[in-house]
């Protein structure tokens, strides 16, 4: 039974290809309006999953479903409303970026009125006129969005988005991810790049090896996984009787120093005692900041965690 | 299994257009204008010949001809853009598998169709009026039965396209099928000589009483189905210079059924593997 509530979801969701179990009954959410980050190492089967949500493959069992209904390869009314970015996105070499885009809207059914503008919004209207053949691979991810965009969809879904792309793209297509959301979209992707995922996303999801990992907000998982925010204290004079002091005060899990300072992961509570003490030690403290928990420490613990288990 | 018309003409619109952006239709207007042209004066040695003479010699050619264009149009269009990636944003639209399928038998059946009827048809007005003589009903006869042996290789490329999963091996699919509608007839007098058929005989031309099972073949090979379909049209009794006794059922009507169902039956199972397949 699937959940009205949720605009798209996969219920135990499993793809085996002969030998090899790409997803293992994968469960997972994605609410209305949320962007939603899917994580995982190279081979961990979000491309698949994706692949089953746009019924472009079939699940070996198990079930998607996109705004409660059971999505499949003819689920035409489903994907009215899906702007889809494969992972590897082709287009047909022999046609221009307009041509394309023509033909896309064609295909959906949407005004061709909007292509000049879908080019020039992605930054394509010098090549307006080449040929896709001779586009570098982020020109051809660029058209990719602005394919995605035809008829305006309110799910977006985005295998790596930003693969191929230079920074200044990049930083195009984040935006872009965000207006969207902002408009009312919501939309579902998959990134190695954490930051950008941290930046972006309401929720994450990280699966490994087929299987669902966590699901969740960032802050969430690194709660649960208690992974706890550092403190950079830049200091002079310290030495290692007091990191051997620091180390005993309650909540301290790990300190380090380098030349760039001192790091103290601890708990929040113990950060004001960690100061206190230096000071107490006649350490002369110029500068301190605290640095939250990040998403790749999460990914790093999650999955290490797994493959020690 | 509803089919909606637009997808199927928006693809059929892109795969017509891409042949017709890339030369494809002029050029095989061309090479079978000039097939026929040179048929004609082969023919009529040094002239124009008559349609009837002419066809005789088109036919050899125009089945080997029709067969590999056919293939060559059609042996990439699922498995080629399924590996390029190609499909996946196409299927990720409001579009049904079948409606993708049929767009491309439309718009590459349209290139094929369209090429032989202006190609084959112009030159047939140029032979009509240089020589004063048209069987134009045998001749249309002719056209049509070539447009439906282009249908049929189309449809057992696109076949063989929607079941591998690789361009090259599709390509190396269409080979072998089209070599095989060129050595059936070899294989079949193969059987024939193992049945205790009279090799001396068949050589020295004697074929007026060959077995009624012989003429199976027709069916087996399309390319020869087509050539003998085309002499039936034309009212010709003789193959390669040698008068031959068809039994009954070798006619007209069981050749273009034949035909039909060797276009159709691989369509259907384009359809069946192309809906199941990973895209």
């Amino acid at each position: 039974m699937s959940d009205p509530t949720a605009v798209i979801e996969t219920v135990n969701i499993t793809k085996r290809f002969k030998e090899v179990l790409a997803v293992d009954s994968l469960s997972m959410k994605v609410q209305k309006g949320e962007i939603f980050g899917f994580l995982g190492p190279n081979g961990a089967g979000k491309s698949t999953t994706i692949k089953m949500v746009m019924g472009l493959f079939h699940p070996t069992s198990g079930s998607a479903f996109i705004n409660g209904k059971p999505a499949g390869p003819d689920s035409v009314e489903l994907r009215r409303d899906i702007g889809f970015l494969p992972e590897r996105i082709s287009f047909y070499d022999n046609l221009t970026p307009i041509q394309t885009l023509n033909f896309y809207c064609e295909l959906r059914g949407a005004d061709k009125s909007v292509v000049p503008s879908l080019i020039k919004e992605v930054g394509l209207e010098h090549a307006a006129n080449r040929k896709v053949g001779t586009f570098s691979k982020g020109m051809v991810q660029l058209l990719g969005v602005a394919q995605a965009m035809i008829g305006n969809p309110s799910i977006y879904i985005m295998d790596e988005p930003t693969g191929g792309l230079d920074a200044r793209w990049v930083k195009t297509v984040r935006d872009k991810i965000r207006t969207l959301n902002e408009q009312g979209a919501t939309i579902i992707f998959s990134s190695h790049i954490l930051s950008e995922v941290q930046a972006l996303c309401h929720r994450i999801a990280i699966i490994d090896k087929g299987r669902l990992v966590v699901e969740g907000t960032v802050e969430d998982i690194s709660d649960r996984l208690r992974i706890m925010p550092r403190l950079w204290i830049q200091a002079s004079g310290i030495d290692k009787e007091t990191i051997t002091a620091i180390r005993s005060i309650a909540g301290v899990e790990e300190v380090s120093m380098s030349d760039e300072g001192l790091l103290v992961t601890c708990e929040t509570e113990a950060r004001m005692t960690v100061i206190a003490s230096l000071r107490e030690r006649g350490v002369a403290v110029s500068d301190f900041k605290t640095i939250d928990p990040s998403l790749e420490e999460a990914f790093v613990r999650l999955l290490s965690d797994k493959e020690g288990s | 299994m509803p089919i909606a018309l637009r997808p199927v003409y928006a693809i059929a619109k892109k795969e017509f257009a891409d042949n017709a952006r890339n030369k494809w239709i002029i050029s095989l207007i061309a090479i079978f204008m000039v097939l026929t042209i040179a048929a004609s004066f082969m023919a009529g040695q040094g002239r124009a010949g008559e349609m009837d003479v002419t066809v005789g010699v088109l036919i050899s050619i125009s089945s080997i001809l029709v067969p590999i264009i056919s293939v060559m149009l059609g042996y990439a269009t699922i498995s080629g853009e399924a590996e390029s990636g190609a499909l996946s944003v196409v299927l990720a639209c409001p579009v049904r598998r079948v409606e993708v399928l049929f767009g491309k038998l439309v718009g590459l059946g349209s290139v094929i169709c369209l090429s032989i009827l202006v190609g084959f048809g112009i030159s047939g007005v140029l032979i009509a009026a240089l020589t004063g003589h048209a069987e134009w009903s045998s001749y249309i006869v002719f056209i049509l039965l070539t447009m439906l042996l282009g249908m049929l290789y189309l449809s057992l490329s696109v076949c063989i396209s929607s079941v591998l999963k690789r361009r090259v091996t599709s390509l190396g699919a269409g080979v072998i099928v089209f070599f095989w509608g060129m050595i059936c007839g070899m294989v079949w007098l193969g059987v024939y000589m193992a049945a205790g058929g009279d090799a001396a005989a068949f050589f020295e031309g004697e074929i007026s009483d060959l077995p009624d099972w012989f003429w199976f073949e027709v069916f087996l090979s399309p390319q020869d189905g087509s050539g003998t379909a085309t002499m039936l049209a034309f009212g010709e009794t003789e193959i390669m210079g040698y008068s031959v006794n068809l039994p009954p059922w070798v006619n007209l009507g069981t050749l273009v059924l034949a035909h039909l169902i060797w276009t159709l039956v691989p369509i259907a199972i384009a359809y069946w593997r192309f809906q199941k397949r990973d895209v």
